[in-house]
């Protein structure tokens, strides 16, 4: 079996339940809801089995190219929609976040990758504890961006007093949106400082230095910061809803900029592609 | 005749200016007699304020009504050119009749007007306002409220303001179930509304009002507790969500009371509903961070999408309306005008009769729903048709109109009697 399979079957498995969730949105049908959180959870769990399998044959932790971090950005996500389904009506959530991480697959497949020995720089105890912090990271927030837009949109919609779009009456109320929101803060950023700080150790070891100024160091210390000043806001000052939207928005950005931007267009020590 | 605004034809703002509080209708009534006005009628709440009065001239009626208004309210004179209308006899019988019946309000079918028309017409009787012919309309009007509640289902499911408020409060917070609501005011609106939010699921109630025994009342009422007015600051700081419906001329919560109190609750988000006219709450309220005000015009719009399903329902409503309209200026014709109008109907009305009974021998399977249907259009068709002849002669009962209206009608030798020995009691 190649290692792309299980990506495929996973990917239809997510085409599906994305589909699920997309009518959900239009009749707010609780069973469009059950069926599609069950085929996500089979796509989560074949895609992590094939991200296991690729460990395997492998031999290392496969986040080293941009096939393997989208392919491993698109499991994240899909484990904390799971995660946060759990603990909150967000089924309407699905209908935008399903879509995402079908599109992240479908690019990661695009990209063809065959197994190579892992270059001696990679080689370290610290891949997979700076990648999988990095990543989960960049899952949560892209969530908490999706979560922002849709706060945004619905709150312009109330404050103008039009009539709720079908579509936004499908969506949490803003009180859920705010708090799903709020736990992405809580957990994104800890994330994001933990591989961080993994990837200074780690830089001293491989590189000598433990900050170099690399692009992606500098890009993920901006993110740092964004995301920085918005927890600063939300628990000291206390915002709320509109303005820690707009953040959270910007803070997004931000992280595209550091995965995408410096790998595609800028370069520097962390491309590997 | 009638003169008035409502919500169709005025913006919040104009009827707030024109809201005539009940303690000064009896004086208002008394400027109107003094004036010639002697029948009058004054009907103001939230959506409307409405005149009534009889009179021969409806321009001098109008003049007179308009300057009554114009000074007593210190408002600017062209109100009356934007914003009113102004009915007489057929046009404002069946207006009156379709306000009772709430048909003209802004929630299609609501309760609570007709209680407001009770009402309206009780203050104006104690103030010696009303004669014979008032007592009729009104009494008439709240018959065909009446058969509209009971004939139709207009008023079996109400759109009420406070599901609509109970809606957006489920956007803005999901379950209400854990949130606490204040309701400053303890009149009937309040009482409807706050009922609603209980039955919804609503953690907890504050009531407040003026009057702290009323707010007692309430409170015990829905299991709530009253606090003193002074205590809002504090109650804005535990509550979740504000309903207020009280009678205060002026706003009661101002723009710097909620940026205040916003900054003590951390922009925990509150959501404002002010169904009062006047408002009671600063309109710019809504301008700030997590804060949702909507006040009865706002919920009017969004109970609008609502309306479209109504319209079948709203139709027979109106059928009935006709009718009883028609009932009632045939008992005005009979108070003493032409005979020959009290011949027309019935000769109209024997020839309806016998062409609905032909036509339901020959229709089979009819139900009783088609039965009515047709009982309901023919009497609407022959009523149209009419009405332009019987207000002729109304207008003009001169020989030759009464002649042309006999051989027209074709009323025969035997009503000729009837005619002369009527025109004998005039």
């Amino acid at each position: 079996m190649s290692p792309q399979t299980p990506l495929f079957i996973a990917l239809s498995l997510y085409i599906i339940s994305a589909i699920f969730y997309l009518v959900y949105l239009l009749n707010r049908n609780e069973f469009y809801d059950k069926s599609g959180y069950y085929v996500l959870l089979a796509g989560f769990l074949v895609h992590l089995s094939g991200t296991v399998f690729r460990y395997v044959l492998a031999g290392y932790t496969p986040i080293t190219n941009l096939h393997e971090s989208l392919s491993f950005f698109a499991l994240c996500t899909a484990a904390f929609f799971v995660y946060l389904r759990r603990s909150y009506r967000i089924a309407g959530l699905g209908g935008i976040i399903l879509p995402f991480i079908a599109v992240m697959l479908i690019w990661a497949i695009s990209i063809p990758s065959p197994i190579r020995p892992l270059p001696p720089v990679l080689q370290s105890f610290w891949l997979p504890i700076h990648t999988i912090f990095a990543f989960l990271g960049n899952a949560i927030f892209l969530v908490g961006f999706v979560v922002s837009i849709i706060y945004l949109l619905a709150e312009r919609d109330l404050k103008r007093k039009k009539k709720l779009h079908t579509i936004f009456r499908s969506f949490p109320s803003l009180e859920t949106l705010d708090r799903i929101n709020y736990r992405c803060m809580a957990y994104g950023f800890p994330s994001l400082t933990a591989a961080i700080i993994t990837g200074s150790i780690w830089a001293e070891t491989a590189w000598g230095h433990p900050w170099n100024w690399d692009p992606k160091e500098t890009w993920s210390l901006i993110t740092w910061i964004v995301y920085a000043i918005l927890i600063h806001n939300r628990f000291v000052i206390g915002w709320r809803g509109r303005k820690t939207a707009y953040l959270m928005i910007l803070g997004f950005v931000s992280v595209i900029v550091t995965f995408l931007g410096v790998n595609l267009i800028i370069g520097g020590l962390h491309s590997y592609v | 005749m009638v003169l008035g605004v409502s919500h169709a034809t005025a913006p919040v703002e104009v009827r707030e200016r024109l809201h005539i509080p009940e303690e000064s209708i009896p004086q208002f009534l008394n400027d109107l007699k003094a004036r010639g006005l002697a029948e009058g009628v004054v009907l103001s709440t939230c959506n409307r304020t409405e005149i009534y009065v009889n009179s021969q001239s409806q321009e001098e009626a109008t003049r007179i009504i308009g300057d009554e208004l114009t000074q007593k309210l210190g408002i600017a004179g062209d109100w009356a050119e934007k914003y009113s209308y102004s009915l007489s006899s057929t046009g404002a019988y069946r207006h009156l009749f379709l306000v009772a019946s709430g048909l003209d309000s802004m929630v299609v079918g609501e309760p609570q007007i007709l209680g407001q028309v009770k009402d309206a017409f009780r203050i104006a009787s104690t103030s010696e306002a009303t004669g014979a012919l008032f007592e009729k309309i009104f009494n008439r009007a709240f018959q065909a409220a009446k058969r509209v509640r009971t004939e139709t289902r207009i008023g079996y499911n109400p759109v009420s303001i406070s599901s609509m408020a109970v809606e957006l409060a489920s956007k803005i917070f999901g379950e209400i179930a854990t949130k606490r609501i204040l309701v400053i005011g303890a009149g009937e609106m309040c009482e409807i509304a706050l009922k609603h939010f209980k039955k919804e699921g609503v953690h907890e109630a504050f009531v407040t009002n003026r009057t702290f025994r009323k707010a007692q009342l309430l409170a015990e009422e829905i299991v709530g507790t009253a606090h003193p007015f002074e205590e809002i600051p504090e109650l804005l700081l535990k509550v979740d969500m504000v309903l207020s419906s009280t009678g205060a001329d002026m706003p009661i919560i101002a723009k710097e009371l909620v940026l205040s109190t916003m900054k003590k609750r951390r922009g925990r988000p509150l959501f404002f509903i002010d169904i009062a006219v006047p408002r009671d709450i600063e309109p710019e309220v809504n301008e700030i961070e997590n804060v949702y005000l909507y006040d009865i015009d706002d919920l009017k719009e969004l109970s609008q999408q609502h309306l479209s399903n109504r319209l079948a329902e709203s139709e027979r409503a109106h059928a009935i309306v006709d009718e009883e309209v028609t009932k009632f200026e045939l008992w005005l014709n009979q108070l003493g005008r032409s005979p020959v109008i009290t011949q027309m109907l019935e000769k109209v009305e024997k020839i309806r009769e016998a062409e609905v009974k032909k036509a339901s021998q020959r229709l089979k399977n009819v139900d009783e729903e088609t039965l009515k249907q047709m009982e309901m259009l023919t009497k609407s068709i022959v009523n149209k048709i009419v009405h332009p002849h019987i207000m002729l002669v109304k207008k003009n009962g001169s020989p030759a109109v009464i002649d042309m209206m006999k051989s027209l009608f074709q009323l025969g030798e035997e009503d000729e009697k009837n005619l002369d020995s009527g025109d004998e009691r005039e």
